[in-house]
């Protein structure tokens, strides 16, 4: 049976009927069409899924789309404004902190997270607020130094 | 995920009301970080029917200090309690468990509650689609006894003398070396005896019963409370080995000592004869080199598992000086 749950996704508000088993990553892959979250171990381990729910980082694979009711998510697409990148996604691209590009979403948006809580992060404080996603091509370094770069974050 | 329904419990009473009318077919879901994993990868033969939800019911979500003790509301999240000003101080042991356990992500989701009574991690138990159905399922074999036993207990078996899955939780030895007490639906039970081993069980909750609240009373003057991870890697990882100690001093010889492991044994560990080793000496190294030996001198490590023995004893060396 399906339940009706009202939802924002980046800023925008959804009425949807979702299965009880529909978890918030495949509803915002599938039904949604937000591509850009992304599926990896679905177990809660990779962080490829991470997506902002009221205001915290979580791993979509393991909430279930019934239970995000009433709340508001934020995934990548959310983070562009007027066709510009957000300065961490362009912080991304400018340090080249991305090479396949299945770990960025996530990335960027425990990135954000951090840095909304944090504006003057250390490099340990970066490292830790990224310790849930995981990366498998670049090495962090470059990921790590983008953080460093946003513009606006103040140095310690 | 197969189908399942899916219930918003309002109150406790709900919440218990349905786990009744489901009679052993229903689970309650907290985080859900533990109870998902195991429902998508369809590990045990009997599938839920039911998810009771339990974060829509209001006020469990707390951490208070009242009547002389610190609680903590079963939907309290890990990474609230990771950064709680009062639990660093004074409870330091839960605050660094909470840091150390999983992940960012995971702690702002997992619950204190879901947290302790979490399913073990055994790799034949969790492999997908029942593929090992063992002793711990109500199967007829353990798996690890002669398969890969290098995360499995040191301290023996149990289940019709079989199993050798440990338990996972990086929270449950900082509660009882904090003598906490977890509040139920039902009653108070010393985190001590929480713990308890049975098929597709790992505490001792009855079918309708749910954790509501956990209290750990002020500390004693002088005391001080550690807690120790080794873990493969950093982050996102289960412990090898933890251990969680409390010792209370005075004038620099330790009165009184609760020292517990896990990852070691079925259900946490409580060393009660490391805990003499130590009480009445002062910490040092060689008293605490006593404490570690007596730690393990049970020992009866598996085939391929005499390294997490070594481990242990470090921990428990290292979790008492760091209480010095
Ligand atoms: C990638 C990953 C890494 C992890 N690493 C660690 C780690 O390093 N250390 C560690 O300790 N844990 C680890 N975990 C386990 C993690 O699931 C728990 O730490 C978490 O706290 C569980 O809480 P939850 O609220 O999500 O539980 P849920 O999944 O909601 O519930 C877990 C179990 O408890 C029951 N339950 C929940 N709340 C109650 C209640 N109030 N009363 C009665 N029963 C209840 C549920 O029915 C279920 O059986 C990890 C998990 C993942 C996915
Ligand atoms: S150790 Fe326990 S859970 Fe693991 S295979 Fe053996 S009986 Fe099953
Ligand atoms: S897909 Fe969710 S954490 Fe890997
Ligand atoms: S860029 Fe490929 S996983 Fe990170």
């Amino acid at each position: 049976m399906r339940k009706l749950i009202n939802v924002t996704i980046n800023g925008v508000e959804y009425e949807l009927g979702v299965k009880p088993n529909l978890t918030l990553l495949d509803l915002l892959r599938y039904e949604v069409g937000l591509t850009g979250t992304k599926k990896g171990c679905e177990t809660g381990e990779c962080g490829a899924c991470t997506v902002i729910l009221d205001g915290k980082p979580v791993t979509s694979c393991l909430v279930l789309a019934v239970q995000a009711n009433g709340k508001k998510i934020l995934t990548i697409e959310g983070l562009e404004k007027d066709g510009n990148l957000h300065p961490i996604q362009q912080a991304f691209v400018d340090k080249g902190a991305i090479q396949c590009g299945f770990c960025t979403s996530g990335m960027i948006l425990s990135a954000k997270h951090l840095l909304e809580q944090n504006p003057s992060p250390s490099e340990a404080e970066i490292r830790k607020s990224i310790s849930g996603n995981l990366c498998r091509c670049t090495g962090y370094q470059k990921i790590v130094q983008a953080i460093i770069s946003v513009p606006g974050r103040t140095e310690k | 995920m197969k189908r399942f329904a899916h219930l918003n419990a309002r109150t406790l009473d709900e919440a218990v009301l349905y786990l009744r009318r489901y009679g052993g077919r229903a689970k309650i879901i907290a985080g859900g970080t533990d109870v998902l994993g195991r429902m998508k990868d369809e590990i045990v033969p009997t599938y839920p029917e039911a998810l009771i939800n339990i974060k829509t019911i209001p006020g469990l979500d707390f951490i208070e200090e009242r009547e002389g003790s610190l609680k903590i509301g079963a939907l309290t999240k890990l990474e609230d309690i990771a950064r709680h000003p009062v639990i660093k101080a004074k409870f330091s042991a839960l605050a660094e468990a909470a840091r150390r356990t999983a992940s960012p992500h995971i702690r702002e989701m997992g619950t204190i509650a879901g947290n302790i009574c979490q399913d073990i991690r055994c790799w034949y138990y969790r492999a997908p689609n029942n593929r090992f159905p063992c002793l711990r399922k109500g199967g007829g074999r353990c798996y690890a006894i002669e398969g890969d036993n290098r995360y499995h207990s040191i301290f023996g078996a149990s289940v019709d003398g079989g199993c050798l899955a440990v338990h996972p939780s990086d929270i449950a030895p900082a509660l009882i070396a904090l003598d906490a007490k977890i509040r139920t639906s039902e009653r108070k039970i010393k985190a001590e005896h929480f713990f308890e081993v049975g098929v597709c069980k790992t505490n001792v909750l009855e079918e309708d019963e749910i954790v509501t609240e956990i209290e750990i009373s002020q500390p004693p003057v002088g005391s001080k409370s550690a807690f120790i991870k080794f873990a493969a890697r950093e982050t996102i990882d289960f412990p090898v080995v933890n251990c969680a100690a409390t010792i209370v001093g005075s004038e620099g010889t330790v009165q009184a000592a609760r020292i517990c492991l896990n990852a070691v044994y079925l259900k946490p560990y409580r060393v009660t004869s490391a805990e003499q080793a130590i009480i009445g000496k002062t910490i040092s190294d060689n008293s605490v080199e006593d404490a570690g030996i007596e730690a393990v001198r049970q020992a009866k490590p598996l085939a391929r598992n005499t390294y997490m023995v070594q481990i242990a004893r470090t921990l428990v060396k290292r979790a008492v000086l760091a209480c010095g």
